[in-house]
């Protein structure tokens, strides 16, 4: 059974943010307006977050690509009060939003803040609905959303795997995040599996996970850039 | 009185009949009336060219049932492999934009006012036809003036063949220029802009190159940065020389921040310890420049060269004092350089777009001489140009001759380059007489909006009786026109993506359409070739294409004959082309024209990732050979001038902030989108910036400090104000700015159109050698709005 994951690599990131648009593109997700985005309510399954330390001139800034962490221990499906938000069997953390009432427990109960909530109907026009991807359902008002790993694809990759009568691949199955990325700065796939790069960029040197001491096992590692 | 028990189920029971038959309905027998949206999902997946910016990556479209859904990154793409900037993939944003125009336009009310009627493209055309056929039987051919923004490849060259053979010498640039051009043409003979081989350098050292934000190709600086090579070359190490913590900046292993101005002389420090401590290519120098040593120019005077200027002028110490680089970083700087083979010194705007931007562009690239990382590996080259079959040859009929020998409206230029040569048009139109310039063809270029000087531009167009736009939005200048011809984008028509200079081997990109229309409009390219046929005679003749798609293809018949290169391959191919290149051979791969082109159009496009570094050619193509440190053109002009100019000799103007102006201005660009475009896109109106709290709003980006000082916090609304103007924006406070200086973004408006411009606040100062403008010499001051 995989246990899907994720690789950062901050060494290389440039913060370009193809990733955050190329996972508002895979996913339909909407924009707000300018007055809702200022009061924090644009939604972004990848967003890629700056630490900036010290002054003038020896600033310093970090660029930090985070989906959805998919902890193997998640915070968010214990609160959930309609089991709309669930961990499935290989780790991904999904979001059913045909269940969800709009609570935001799990909004509020997420520590790295990646949960969404729809405070109007997405806003698309007749000529924007063309480019809607048909895989990825459009969310009402009222939902919480998030990052899936892009888990319609996963799908997808299987029954063509399983179409050719073949085992799945590492490159069958990525997240549009990784896929765009020009830097290469995003690695997916199996954690368990030991060959899929995943595996062993895990266990570099330079490899954390983000406030491990909650406990929660979060399933992205990211790569200290180096020195 | 609430139903029975039985009466309830009876209603639901008949209810829950309807809704079944309404299900299954769509499913199994779906009618014409049946409007549920119901589609085979039928899926494939088209290669392309993305034409948003200059850097024209490949990319791959997903189409569902014809409608693009997704952009991706073409694998097979020499540089992009897959990779492609936010900008491309909110591509799907521009061609599904609601504000789309839906056809042709022509103008009813007064100008600028609004009201328009829709016409059919073929009235719109016989519009266009009718005129030009007036101005060529009033002999007054040279009146026609097209305005286009960056146009590479066969739009350039169609646009000039038009012009050519219609009879008029009026092809405005209004693209943005980096003035590298005209130091490689003085310096090496060679007149275009260089090629860097970042990926196979050790250390690539930028003076304020954008190379992550907007630069040529900023997927050619990710990929370099990140190491996503064909696994045959480790990562170069950056430095970036910036005035401002910009975000190439920020990513680079190290930042030096400089004084703004002073580039040049950090560049002639490093050079001092080059020289004093004998750690430049002294082989290099000697066989392959001059001027190096002290010289006998043609009147036979003794002058100083390049190495006694430096020695006598760039004393580590005094460098420092000047550009606020401490020693021990200048000379760490210095021996880095010297030791990585090889190294790439990149020129930005920074440099030239100064007052003595010219000059300074050559002290910063005489570092790449000295290292002698001129066509090696990893070091500065000169590309080639895609072996395409050239247009026919133009059909020159009397007027035609006649008019093309006519003075460009915009003038002869100056000395040493074509800076700022859409200005100078706007300038001479709005000081001449009414219909001096009877047709402007506006493509691609929105001078209302991205103009330094937007009221000038306005005179000028009030003076031009007719103008047509090929913009497909209602932007500004579009606005003005009389008539608009609003041209597809790029996932719909036929156009050649050329790689940009950067790319240190050829790349000829294809873009194709990858989907039908969605709105109205013709392809601008196909326009013109339609104008050439209605206007029949030598245009005709110059223009005998049937379509875009014939002409690429007839082009394309040069690559199939080159007996070089291939089209786009995956990486084990890239990496077979490579080595059997080097080793002298190449392989046909196609017996005929047909399935080369098929296949080219298929995995779109065509490269050859061979490029000779052993050719003598690719150093100078000067008289001598040589690469020249003082260009004689270059010293005759500056000694006319009468100042004491000599190249490497800098001159620091004392600057004096006026009165009332506290803090320097520093534009810069987001992207290379000049004309406010990324509003566009909503996606990227979310994330314009490095900055996750700034959406939307255009900004500037003041120090903590000052901001402190100024009593205007985080998020305030302000003027930004100077002698020449003012504009709305939002005060960000960021450590990585300057105290003394205020950075602000350029190519970005307000979410109600307004636009955010500081280039209008500019002093209108600028390099007369190269006609460029400076960006970095103009003061203001920010009051709460």
């Amino acid at each position: 059974m995989p246990r899907w994951g994720m690789v950062i690599d901050l060494d290389r990131c440039t913060g370009c943010a193809a990733c955050e648009v190329a996972c508002k593109s895979e996913n339909n997700i909407p924009t707000v307006s300018a007055e809702q985005a200022d009061m924090g309510r644009a939604l972004s399954w990848m967003k890629v977050e700056t630490e900036l330390e010290g002054e003038f001139p020896e600033t310093r800034l970090l660029f930090f690509p985070r989906p959805c962490l998919h902890c193997d221990n998640p915070p968010c499906i214990k609160v959930c009060p309609v089991r709309a938000t669930y961990i499935d069997e290989e780790g991904i953390v999904g979001q059913i939003y045909a269940r969800c009432i709009g609570c935001r427990y799990c909004a509020n109960a997420c520590p790295y803040t990646v949960k969404y909530f729809n405070w109007y109907d997405p806003e698309w026009s007749e000529s924007e609905r063309q480019h809607l991807n048909p895989d990825v359902s459009v969310r009402p008002k009222g939902v919480i959303e998030k990052c899936t790993f892009c888990h319609h694809r996963l799908q997808k990759a299987r029954e063509d795997a399983a179409a050719e009568g073949r085992e799945l691949r590492e490159e069958d199955y990525q997240p549009a995040c990784a896929e765009i990325c020009p830097a290469g700065a995003i690695t997916f796939g199996d954690l368990d599996n030991p060959n899929h790069r995943v595996h062993e960029l895990k266990e570099d040197p330079r490899a954390f996970r983000v406030m491990e001491d909650l406990g929660t096992e979060p399933k992205v590692y990211y790569l200290r850039p180096r020195e | 009185m609430s139903p029975t028990r039985r009466e309830f189920l009876g209603t639901l029971g008949a209810a829950g009949a309807v809704i079944a038959l309404r299900g299954t309905q769509g499913v199994y027998w779906a009618t014409e009336e049946d409007d549920r949206g119901w589609a085979p999902g039928i899926e494939s997946r088209h290669k392309s060219a993305c034409l948003i910016c200059p850097a024209r990556c490949g990319i791959e479209g997903r189409i569902v049932d014809g409608r693009l859904v997704r952009i991706q990154g073409s694998t097979l793409h020499p540089m992009s492999r897959g990779g492609v900037c936010p900008h491309g993939v909110a591509g799907v944003q521009m061609l599904y934009h609601p504000e789309r125009l839906a056809g042709p336009l022509i103008r009813t009310g007064d100008r600028g006012a609004g009201e328009w009627r829709e016409a059919s493209g073929d009235e719109a055309l016989g519009m266009v036809v009718d005129r030009l056929q007036s101005l060529r039987t009033a002999g007054r051919s040279d009146a026609l003036a097209v305005l286009a923004g960056y146009c590479a490849g066969t739009m350039n060259d169609l646009w000039n063949q038009f012009l050519t053979a219609f009879g008029s010498p009026n092809y405005v640039s209004d693209a943005s220029e980096d003035g590298s051009e005209a130091v490689m043409s003085l310096m090496h003979g060679i007149s275009r802009r260089p090629s860097y081989d970042l990926e196979r350098s050790e250390l690539v050292v930028s003076f304020g190159a954008p190379l992550f934000e907007s630069w040529w190709s900023p997927l050619q600086a990710y990929v370099a940065y990140g190491g996503v090579s064909d696994g045959e070359f480790g990562r170069p190490r950056l430095v970036q020389v910036d005035t401002r913590f910009s975000r190439t900046a920020s990513q680079a292993q190290e930042w030096v921040g400089i004084r703004p101005g002073t580039h040049a002389v950090l560049a002639l420090g490093l050079a001092y310890v080059l020289i004093r401590d004998e750690l430049y290519d002294a082989d290099f120098v000697a066989k392959h420049v001059s001027g190096f040593e002290n010289y006998t120019d043609e009147q036979g005077r003794v002058r100083e060269g390049y190495r006694s200027v430096v020695m006598r002028g760039y004393r580590t110490e005094e460098v420092s004092a000047i550009t606020g680089v401490p020693v021990e970083r200048i000379t760490s700087l210095a021996r880095a350089l010297a030791e990585a083979q090889p190294a790439t010194v990149v020129c930005g705007n920074d440099v030239t777009l100064s007052p003595q931007g010219l000059l300074a562009g050559m002290a910063v690239h005489s570092l790449n001489v000295l290292l002698g990382n001129i066509n090696r590996p990893g070091g500065i080259l000169f590309g080639e140009d895609p072996p395409l079959l050239p247009l026919v040859e133009p059909t020159l009929d009397e007027t035609a001759r006649a008019g093309s020998a006519r003075t460009p409206a915009a003038g002869e230029g100056h000395p040493f380059g074509a800076g700022n040569q859409a200005l100078r048009f706007a300038e001479a139109v709005a000081a001449g007489d009414e219909g001096d310039v009877d047709t402007l063809f506006v493509y691609f270029a929105n001078p209302l909006s991205s103009s330094s000087r937007p009221a000038v531009w306005e005179r000028a167009l009030e003076k031009v009786p007719f103008i047509v736009s090929f913009s497909p939005f209602l932007d500004e200048t579009t606005r003005y026109a009389d008539l608009i011809l609003p041209d597809l984008t790029a996932y719909e028509r036929w156009q050649d993506a050329p790689a940009p200079s950067s790319y240190p081997y050829m790349a000829w990109g294809l873009a194709r359409p990858v989907v039908e229309p969605h709105a109205g409009g013709t392809s601008t390219g196909e326009a013109i070739l339609s104008v050439a046929q209605r206007l029949g005679g030598s245009l005709a003749q110059s223009l005998p294409y049937e379509s875009i798609e014939a002409l690429l293809q007839e082009r394309a018949r040069g690559l199939f004959g080159a007996r070089r290169g291939m089209t786009f391959g995956n990486e084990f191919e890239r990496r077979h082309l490579r080595q059997m290149e080097e080793r002298g051979w190449w392989l046909p791969e196609h017996s005929d024209f047909d399935s080369f082109w098929s296949e080219l159009v298929d995995r779109g496009g065509w490269t050859d990732l061979f490029h000779d570094n052993t050719d003598p050619a690719g150093i100078s193509s000067r008289g001598d050979g040589r690469i020249a440190l003082f260009p004689e053109r270059l010293v005759a002009a500056l000694e006319a001038e009468g100042r004491g100019r000599r190249p490497y000799v800098t001159i620091i103007d004392e600057e004096v902030a006026p009165e009332g102006y506290p803090l320097r201005l520093i534009p810069y660009r987001v992207s290379k989108l000049d004309s406010g475009s990324l509003a566009l896109e909503r996606w990227l109106a979310e994330q314009p910036t490095i900055f996750p709290d700034v959406q939307w709003v255009p900004w500037v980006e003041v120090n903590p400090e000052t901001s402190h000082e100024l009593g205007l916090g985080d998020g305030t609304m302000v003027w930004v104000v100077s002698e020449r103007g003012r504009y709305r924006a939002r005060l960000k406070v960021f450590p990585g700015t300057a105290r003394e200086n205020v950075c602000a973004p350029y190519g970005l408006r307000h979410p109600n159109g307004e636009v955010a411009n500081p280039l209008r606040l500019l002093d209108g100062s600028g390099d007369p050698l190269t006609g460029l403008p400076a960006w970095f010499t103009t003061f203001v001051r920010l009051e709460r709005a």
